[in-house]
């Protein structure tokens, strides 16, 4: 996109990415530091995340081989928390996969065509407005099952009509441009002028949407591990670790819940500093003004 | 302008989305696998009597069956029972309702009270010093969940530095509790006179409030910066500077146009707020109409996960009415195409 005559290093490219948003780079560097995390866990991580030390519960920070501590089954809390990144990655790339692949398509027909789809996608937005998301997860996962699999398609399927909604608002400011009325008197067919002219037009806006809504993926697959739906303690995920330590608070045990709750903030964190940067580096208008 | 007309209008549009969510949720909780049956009945009965049991509550009837049931006893006002309490689910909304809008009213009002000034304050100078703090500190508060946040202010509250009460109830259970009459146990024992009481349902207060505060203002800081750098940028901004307004005339003029969507938006937050303030009730076993939702839908207490999630629709209803009607007040752009 650089206007430039000679083609720009990729080294420049990332400087120049790094000065437009720093809260981009931040983000996204939180974000690789947890990929890295999640990848390369069994290499990091000191212990197996569910090794348990009978007579080694609930150890502080730093005794022995528990650098931050066990918990109550004797378990190792860092190598869970970073095994837990497995999980938070697990339910975010797939979840968001859900969004992009549900949500575009939906968002490009409801946006363009209007009509019945339109219809029916702003009365489910209706509901959803008035019906909180959190709830909604909550009864859904509580009534059909609360396996790893359909955290993920509750948590997708329920985020897509709103990200279709983004998409629709990009399709209809978008629908009487000059160019796209140019590509449709010029004859194109209507899945090539959706295609090809449309959806790269609308595709920026989404972009820049999604690792917001794969943060909310996220959070709200740990808030649902946290009630005790969803995945299941042992299993090292977050919010089932924040579950486990949430009883040995108030006798002081602080560090079964303080570590995987400060994981689950720094990688939503990251999510959500990603998507305010590219929003930022997307956007045409705030990148001519300087924001 | 008629408002009596326009509230009508109003709640017709938002009648076919009521029924729309209590239908999603009588087939949800149904077509799941938990069997409330077997749970009441306990692990003694056999089959005859799970038979029976099942016909009382008319769950061998078709689901469609059971829904137009459903709505005709609702529309008499009769939620059914819940299994659980074993007590209308009328009642036991009654019962929880005010301990949750309590919290959240308390929590809402603070927030905007801190977001609002905050935000317009950041929106002055955007990409200032100010701004950038206020913007990370606002999206480390859209990232804190909130249970994690009342687990820690408990630790080091109670625990470590002793200062607040156990995280347990609305009032300590040392002191007698007034009488009910708001359901605001603060409220109660204020007007009652109790004072003893009134102080422990204040210390109860502190540490929910503040951590469901930091969590309600920081997407209020977001928005209301969001939408005050827009207007400072609009047109008769620009126009009401080239007159030559003096700056806290030209901010007046300002605040005025900022407050519709200021107004719009804490609204919408209070009615997310209402079903997220289950997390927090759940960590400081508050006992409000979001633990006790929260419980009915771990249980499968089919009438009181209905009677739930459909106060919760027509509490966000009876909101984004009341944010309309302001407004309405507000605005006579709006007036005009009323």
């Amino acid at each position: 996109m650089s206007a430039t005559t000679t083609a720009p290093s990729a080294l420049d490219r990332l400087i120049g990415v790094v000065r437009r948003s720093p809260t981009f780079a931040v983000g996204f560097g939180i974000i690789l530091a947890f990929a890295v995390l999640a990848v390369f866990a069994e290499v990091i991580a000191p212990l197996p995340p569910t090794l348990s030390f009978p007579y080694d519960t609930l150890k502080p920070p730093g005794t022995g081989r528990f650098v931050l501590g066990s918990d109550g089954n004797g378990m190792d809390v860092l190598s869970r928390v970073i095994h837990g990144a497995r999980y938070a990655f697990g339910i975010a790339l797939p979840a968001g996969t859900i969004m992009a692949v549900v949500g575009i398509p939906l968002g490009l027909i409801a946006g363009w065509r209007g009509g019945w789809v339109d219809e029916v996608l702003l009365r489910v937005l209706d509901v959803l407005r008035a019906f909180p998301t959190i709830i909604l997860a909550l009864a859904i996962v509580a009534a059909t099952g609360q396996g790893f699999l359909n955290v993920i398609l509750v948590v997708g399927f329920l985020d897509s009509p709103i990200f279709a909604r983004i998409v629709r608002a990009e399709v209809l400011a978008l629908r009487n441009a000059t160019f796209v009325r140019a590509a449709v008197a010029a004859g194109n067919p209507e899945w090539r002028v959706l295609l090809v002219h449309i959806l790269p037009n609308a595709i920026l806006g989404a972009t820049a949407q999604l690792p917001l809504r794969m943060a909310w993926a996220v959070r709200i697959s740990a808030t649902l591990a946290f009630i005790g739906i969803g995945v299941q303690a042992p299993a090292p995920e977050w919010g089932a670790m924040i579950r486990q330590g949430a009883e040995y608070v108030i006798s002081g045990e602080w560090w079964v819940a303080l570590f995987p709750g400060l994981a689950l903030i720094a990688l939503v964190l990251g999510l959500n500093l990603t998507g305010d940067g590219l929003s930022d580096l997307l956007d045409p208008k705030r990148r001519a003004t300087g924001k | 302008m008629n408002i009596g007309r326009f509230l009508l209008r109003r709640l017709l549009v938002a009648l076919p989305v009521a029924i729309g969510i209590l239908f999603l949720t009588f087939m949800l909780i149904r077509i799941g696998d938990q069997d409330p049956v077997a749970m009441l009945a306990g692990p003694m009965a056999d089959a005859p009597m799970l038979a029976r049991i099942r016909a009382e509550l008319m769950l061998d009837q078709p689901l469609l069956t059971q829904f137009w049931g459903y709505l005709g006893r609702l529309v008499q006002g009769d939620l059914g029972r819940s299994w659980q309490g074993n007590a209308p689910v009328t009642h036991e909304i009654a019962a929880h309702l005010p301990a949750t809008l309590e919290l959240v009213t308390l929590a809402v009002g603070l927030g905007t009270l801190l977001g609002v000034p905050l935000g317009l304050h950041a929106a002055e100078r955007p990409n200032g010093w100010f701004d950038q703090i206020s913007r990370f500190g606002s999206l480390v508060g859209f990232s804190l969940p909130t249970y994690w946040l009342g687990l820690m202010a408990i630790f080091v509250f109670f625990y470590l530095l002793g200062w607040a009460p156990a995280p347990m109830g609305r009032v300590s259970m040392m002191v007698t509790p007034p009488a009910t009459v708001t359901g605001s146990v603060l409220i109660d024992s204020l007007l009652a006179g109790n004072w003893e009481a009134a102080r422990s349902a204040a210390a109860q207060l502190v540490l929910p409030v503040g951590c469901f505060t930091i969590v309600a203002t920081a997407p209020i800081i977001k928005h209301t910066r969001a939408i005050a750098i827009e207007v400072m940028g609009s047109d008769y901004i620009r126009y009401a500077r080239a007159c030559g307004f003096p700056r806290h005339i030209v901010r007046r003029i300002a605040l005025r146009a900022a407050l519709v969507p200021v107004i719009t938006f804490v609204g919408s937050e209070f009615t997310s707020l209402l079903a997220a303030a289950s997390l927090i009730e759940f960590v400081f076993a508050w006992g409000g109409l979001g633990h006790w939702g929260l419980n009915a839908i771990l249980l499968g207490d089919f009438a009181a996960v209905q009677g739930y999630v459909l106060t919760l629709a027509i509490a966000s209803v009876l909101i984004f009415a009341l944010v309309d009607l302001t407004v309405l007040l507000l605005e006579p752009r709006a007036q005009a195409r009323a």
